[in-house]
């Protein structure tokens, strides 16, 4: 309520409709990310598809602008990438990979190691953890990974 | 505690509590319900850290029970601390300086690593 006792009136929202679920706005000019969001979606593991009228579909990049009044657009439909992007050694390396299961040899690869010399740790629900080698590690894309060198042993 | 706090701190990332449990002159570190690597049965454990040299290790890792991981391990350890048993399994740390987070998961790696 502002000081005369009057509504507040709220500030203009707009709607788009991504996944069939209605989501609102504060900008007629969102960035793709920012669609994606919406929804607890992330670019590095889905893509953003605009879908417009006669069957017209576009992806929309991250980093991209949709205005949301363009003629024709109906709405967002979201989907899984075949090639994801994971996160070694911090948010600001990302590495391609296909979505699926890799071995941890392949993941250490991405930076020039082997499990000779390093260890892959994965940051999930927690501090990074140590993956053993022998064990496949799926991917579905946003995963965080880190290395440490090989530090102890059987004695 | 003895240990700086904020390498204390680092550790309840990885586990349900951290607590002192001080016996014999070793101040250890009770870490309760402490996750353990893909692989591992059970997938969360207490654990004991002593983060100086004991029983000819540099340091030691000690767990609630014995864990099956991916490789079979040389459980030589058992003391009994705080009134319970504790096992542990020969894996020597090398690390120079390690912050308290840095030593558990070098013991950590013995499940990830074959020998």
């Amino acid at each position: 309520m502002a000081e005369r006792g009057q509504e507040v009136p709220h500030g203009q929202s707009f709607v788009a409709q991504i996944d069939y679920e209605r989501v609102r706005l504060e900008t007629q000019y969102p960035k793709g990310e920012l669609l994606l969001a919406r929804v607890h979606k992330q670019p590095c593991a889905f893509e953003l598809i605009a879908e417009f009228v006669h069957c017209d579909n576009r992806v929309i990049e991250p980093d991209e602008i949709v205005d949301l009044h363009q003629r024709g657009l109906k709405g967002f439909i979201t989907a899984h990438k075949e090639i994801v992007t994971i996160f070694i050694e911090g948010p600001e390396h990302p590495y391609q990979i296909e979505r699926g299961e890799h071995s941890v040899a392949e993941i250490l690869a991405k930076v020039g190691k082997t499990p000779d010399g390093y260890v892959l740790l994965e940051e999930k629900d927690g501090p990074p953890l140590p993956l053993p080698p022998s064990i496949p590690v799926k991917i579905s894309g946003c995963e965080m990974f880190y290395t440490q060198p090989q530090s102890g042993g059987s004695s | 505690m003895p240990y700086p706090t904020e390498q204390t701190d680092e550790l309840k990332g990885y586990c349900k509590k951290v607590s002192a449990l001080p016996e014999a002159g070793v101040e250890y570190l009770y870490l309760e319900e402490l996750r353990l690597p893909a692989g591992c049965t059970p997938a969360v454990c207490d654990a004991l850290l002593c983060p100086v040299a004991k029983d000819g290790y540099p340091s030691r890792l000690y767990f609630a029970v014995q864990v099956s991981g991916q490789f079979a391990r040389n459980w030589n350890g058992t003391v009994r601390i705080g009134e319970k048993n504790w096992f542990a399994f020969s894996w020597k740390v090398d690390l120079a300086s390690p912050t308290l987070a840095q030593l558990l998961v070098a013991h950590l790696n013995g499940f990830a690593k074959e020998k």
